[in-house]
């Protein structure tokens, strides 16, 4: 790896587009080397296509980027021989047996025919697939499948790797091994750059980037995000009749948002400490049994979904203008 | 280009072969398929033609005509009629492809010495057949007139007059005139072009479709890698059905093969590279299997199959037409194809065909190379 | 119920015509197909090129070519005065005959005796060779007449002419014997099966190699409804490139349909419920879209083969005539040949249509229940 040894990758005002409809919306952030960074959104935020631009595989229509200190749009084929890309759908050939797959990626990868066995082991003893090794991959399950496809992607041992919804579609024992296996990884000071849409994951990253409609909506540590950003607080609400309850204190001032939380409520205030004993008054008023009313720590899905609110409430005012 | 990523996608590729039986199967079965057909029951040569008579003479002179026509090998005598009516039925109901009508003073006339008419009619649906049947009954008509010439000749001059004319056909390059020797070596041109198609023009696409093509963009290999590394395999395959072919045309057809064997199979590899870079170019493009399936279908099995000279000869087609086929590329090679069974000749005189097969070829694998990006 | 159908429509279609290349193949290229093929497919042989090889340079030879030349089909390259020319150009085929006239040609004619004249044919395609020889036969045959009756005259000091046999020929519904008034309408049968065989075999694999199959089991379509859906879109479809092909037909290329339209469509619909079930029973027999590729090709070559769309079936040894009672494709041919050139209708068709009908229920009965086991 050549170039800017600080940083992994470095995106600067990143812009995608399909015709009209813009994709990726000029983002800019940076990447540390050995960190996990997460990138999250809803479907359709742009995060797989911000992570096929960095890979080489899709030109960016304006912006630029380096990613190992290569530039994204005219050195995509120094990129590709030093990252590892999981791509979102199936990359694994069904017919091919599990060993084939890899004799078949370590091929491509030209791994040095002293390390292609020791290589294999490893990816098979990573992906738990020792037993299955001569089994054709359609008949694994999907936990199986997305293992073996992370350890096809980076048995050539790259310092980066980009991970497009990998636990997707997986049941949670097999994403909680997922992520053990990207923590050893980080361990080794690879730099994984992950995307998903499951915020408890979120919490497993080092920094994460928020992206909405194209755009960058927020970067930083879990930590930053949850303290920093939100401007709101949270109070966090169990009563009986929480649907009832929500109604009501939708009208007290200074309530901005009340929603429903597993059994119970949260809402998003300006000022909890007024808040709480308005609340307090009028459930006990109303006749609500009151099991707890309290303020609380935000947890990133109420940061990012204030953060999305706050967004789409700006873009109305726009919308009506336009029209 | 890094022969160790070829050997990947080759292994990978030889690997997805194997393990689709019914496709290989299917792609040796299918040659084999064509030859046979080709081979014992498909000709143009004409003859049995039914024919019915009415003839409204019945006279020594007319009976000896129409046995004429029964007598000949070209014609097979299905019955006679009685009127126009009869006549129209026959051939509608396609119980006889040619009528020949006897006017009633046939006999008078011949012997008057005057020009006698004898209606010939044909269903002329199938025109080759048609053309083919009214060119022997022309001729038996002739000798006939000949005949009765000469013996009006003999009977004034006394002399053994012989025909003045006497016309020697020789036929070259395929004396017993077996269509099954010009139409098997050049079926092994239209062969190797549909089975070029049927095998590679899936490949690609079928990646992008499944998206093991966007995994494969994001490593390292080079788009000429791919392409290598993809053609080998079935390009072995198709060598294979072009040894078959060979084969079978020596030991089950007995085509003769005069000029040089080794040639067939060296020129048949370039072709072959040619018709299948086409395959994997058709399927770069498409991008999405049903696309290319048609496409394949398209451009390679109907021109092989119509404009490459193998059954129906370029000569006579129209100019624009000899024009387009200079653009299919399974012409150089059925005319090449000819050149060495039947005329036995090599190079030396087929160099301008060979010279663009090798261009197709050539052409072929550019055009794919370039035509494929690794980039979605 | 209709709902759930026209969704299924709808979704096809969208599904099929998603990259717009589509539309152009589908559409457009029958149109090309139908215009190249029209004009390519002459086995009419007209402008042969020849050389000629006059030793003898009298006016009587000079008079013989002359003839050869005036009859229009034959286009002299080259005169020639060597064997190793002629040879030469033979063997590259630049001239398909060679008509040579020895020393002494003249001399022998006006001797009365017989004078031959050697005429080398290049016999690579048999049918071609055959229809010059006949050419020349008939020319030289005309010429020997003449001279007969010259020589006649001569002898018996009268104007007698020998006896002549005129065979006058009509050539029914294809009064020119256009080769393209009988391939024209097999061109339209053969297009539009291809096409419709094709997407038909690749739609429901289609879904299955993408994985879209579990969806549509898991929702409440019944396996009619299924069959409709995937059936109806590629009818219409057939139908309209059956119209497509028969405008050029019968505007560009003037071949003219004496029969029903009605009928014509009608018979179209019973052919295409035969290709649309037998593409949908390859369809379910397949696990990739390869391997339904394959199958339709394997299936549909021989059915085209096999048809007497270029083959006449009658020169067929026995035992594939009686596979040919099992194509579809050749009753349809009859019937579109029948409307075409014949104008019968069907009074004349019924058997064919009554088969085509019987066939079509069966085929598409078959394939239903196989989907209703899948399904259910």
């Amino acid at each position: 790896m050549t170039g800017n040894s600080e940083k992994a990758v470095v995106v600067r005002d990143l812009e995608k587009r399909f015709g009209n409809f813009v994709a990726v919306n000029r983002i800019s952030f940076a990447v540390d080397r050995g960190e996990i960074f997460g990138f999250l959104g809803p479907n359709g935020a742009g995060k797989s296509t911000t992570i096929r631009m960095l890979c080489g595989i899709l030109a960016p229509t304006s912006g630029s980027g380096t990613v190992g200190g290569f530039d994204i749009r005219t050195q995509s084929e120094q990129i590709k021989a030093s990252i590892g890309y999981m791509s979102q759908k199936f990359s694994l050939y069904q017919d091919l047996t599990v060993e084939e797959n890899i004799d078949f990626y370590s091929g491509i990868y030209r791994i040095a025919a002293a390390e292609k066995a020791a290589r294999k082991e490893w990816v098979l003893e990573m992906a738990g697939l020792e037993e299955h090794r001569r089994r054709p991959t359609a008949v694994l399950s999907g936990g199986w499948k997305q293992r073996l496809a992370l350890g096809c992607a980076i048995v050539h041992r790259p310092p980066i790797v980009f991970l497009d919804e990998p636990t997707s579609g997986v049941d949670p024992i097999s994403r909680r091994r997922f992520w053990d296996l990207i923590y050893q990884m980080a361990g080794e000071g690879v730099t994984a750059f992950v995307t998903t849409h499951y915020m408890d994951e979120a919490e497993y990253c080092d920094r994460l980037a928020l992206v909405y409609r194209g755009e960058l909506i927020a970067v930083g540590t879990p930590e930053e995000l949850r303290t920093t950003l939100m401007t709101d607080e949270i109070v966090d609400v169990v009563c009986d009749r929480a649907e009832a309850a929500m109604g009501r204190i939708e009208t007290l001032p200074a309530v901005q948002e009340v929603a429903l939380f597993g059994r119970g409520l949260h809402v998003v205030t300006q000022d909890a400490g007024r808040t709480v004993p308005a609340i307090r008054e009028l459930l006990a008023g109303e006749g609500f049994r009151i099991g707890r009313i309290e303020r609380i720590v935000p947890s990133l899905e109420d940061v990012f979904v204030s953060l999305i609110e706050a967004r789409d409430r700006a873009e109305q005012p726009q919308a009506e203008v336009q029209r | 280009m890094k022969l160790r990523r070829v050997r990947a996608v080759a292994r990978k590729e030889f690997l997805h072969i194997i393990r689709d039986p019914r496709s290989l199967g299917m792609a040796i079965a299918i040659p084999m398929l064509m030859l046979v057909l080709f081979g014992f029951a498909l000709t143009v040569d004409v003859d049995n033609v039914p024919l019915v008579v009415w003839d409204q003479s019945l006279s020594p002179a007319s009976r000896e005509l129409v046995s004429r026509f029964d007598g000949s090998p070209y014609f097979s005598l299905a019955g006679s009629v009685r009127n126009e009516r009869e006549l129209a039925e026959a051939i509608d109901r396609r119980e006889a492809l040619v009528g020949l009508v006897v006017p009633a003073d046939f006999a008078q006339r011949i012997e008057a010495g005057r020009t006698v008419p004898v209606e010939f009619v044909v269903d002329g649906s199938d025109s080759n057949k048609a053309t083919i049947a009214i060119g022997y009954g022309e001729a038996i008509a002739a000798m006939y007139s000949q005949e009765v010439a000469i013996e009006a000749l003999r009977r004034v001059g006394g002399n053994r007059l012989r025909p003045p004319l006497d016309v020697r056909p020789r036929v070259w390059f395929n004396a017993d005139m077996e269509s099954r020797n010009y139409i098997i070596p050049g079926l092994i041109a239209v062969i190797m072009m549909v089975i070029a198609a049927l095998l590679t023009s899936l490949t690609v696409a079928r990646e992008w479709e499944r998206g093991t093509m966007e995994q494969l963009i994001s490593t390292p290999v080079q788009g000429p890698e791919l392409i290598l590394g993809k053609l080998i395999p079935y390009f072995a395959v198709a060598m294979l059905d072009v040894l078959l072919a060979v084969l079978m045309g020596e030991f089950v057809f007995h085509v003769p093969l005069r000029g040089n064997v080794a040639l067939v199979f060296g020129l048949g590899a370039i072709f072959l590279a040619g018709a299948l870079s086409m395959g994997m170019l058709i399927s770069i493009v498409a991008k999405s299997q049903l696309l290319a399936s048609q496409l394949a279908m398209v451009t390679t099995f109907l021109p092989a199959f119509l404009l490459s000279g193998f059954m129906i000869p370029v000569a006579n087609m129209p100019p624009v037409i000899r024009a387009i086929t200079y653009v299919v590329p399974a012409s150089y090679f059925v005319a090449l194809l000819h050149g060495i069974y039947l005329k036995g000749v090599g190079l030396e005189i087929l160099a301008g065909e060979a010279i663009l097969l090798v261009l197709y070829g050539t052409v072929m694998v550019l055009v794919a190379n370039l035509k494929f990006k690794k980039k979605l | 119920m209709f709902e759930r159908i026209r969704q299924m429509l709808v979704k096809e279609f969208i599904q099929v015509f998603r990259d717009p290349r589509m539309r152009t193949v589908i559409f457009v290229i029958p149109c090309v197909q139908t215009l190249v093929i029209g004009y390519a497919v002459t086995l009419d042989v007209n402008h042969v090129r020849t050389a000629i090889y006059d030793l003898d340079q009298s006016v009587d030879s000079r008079e013989l070519v002359a003839r050869l030349v005036g009859s229009g089909y034959f286009d002299v390259v080259e005169h020639v005065d060597n064997d190793r020319r002629a040879r030469e150009l033979l063997d590259r085929g630049r001239v398909t005959a060679v008509v040579r006239l020895d020393h002494g040609f003249a001399e022998e004619l006006r001797a009365d005796r017989t004078a031959p004249l050697q005429v080398i044919v290049d016999g690579t395609d048999s049918n071609t060779a055959g229809i010059v020889l006949g050419y020349v036969s008939r020319i030289t045959g005309a010429a020997s007449q003449e001279i007969l009756a010259e020589r006649l005259r001569r002898q018996t000091g009268v104007r007698r002419d020998p006896g002549l046999v005129e065979l006058r020929t009509r050539a029914w519904f294809n009064e020119n014997l256009q080769s393209r008034w009988f391939f024209v309408p097999g061109v339209i049968a053969i297009v539009v099966s291809l096409a419709t065989l094709l997407l038909t075999s690749m739609a429901v694999v289609r879904e299955k190699e993408i994985g879209t199959m579990e969806q549509i089991l898991v929702s409440p379509i019944t396996p009619t409804e299924f069959i409709l859906g995937k059936t109806v879109p590629f009818a219409l479809i057939g139908f309209i490139d059956v119209i497509a092909v028969t405008l050029v037909g019968v505007f560009w290329f003037e071949v003219p349909i004496r029969g029903n339209l009605l009928l014509l469509f009608g018979a179209t619909g019973l052919y295409l419920m035969t290709t649309l079930g037998i593409g949908l029973y390859i369809s379910t027999i397949s696990q990739t879209q390869q391997q339904a590729m394959m199958s339709t090709f394997f299936f549909f070559f021989p059915a085209m083969l096999l048809s007497g769309f270029a083959f006449p079936i009658e020169n067929m040894p026995q035992v594939i005539q009686w596979l040919t009672y099992a194509n579809p494709l050749a009753y349809f041919l009859v019937i579109i040949r029948g409307i075409f050139l014949k104008g019968v209708g069907a009074d004349v068709l019924w058997p064919q249509i009554s088969v085509l009908g019987v066939m079509g229920v069966a085929i598409l009965t078959l394939v239903s229940r196989r989907f209703h086991k899948t399904l259910s």
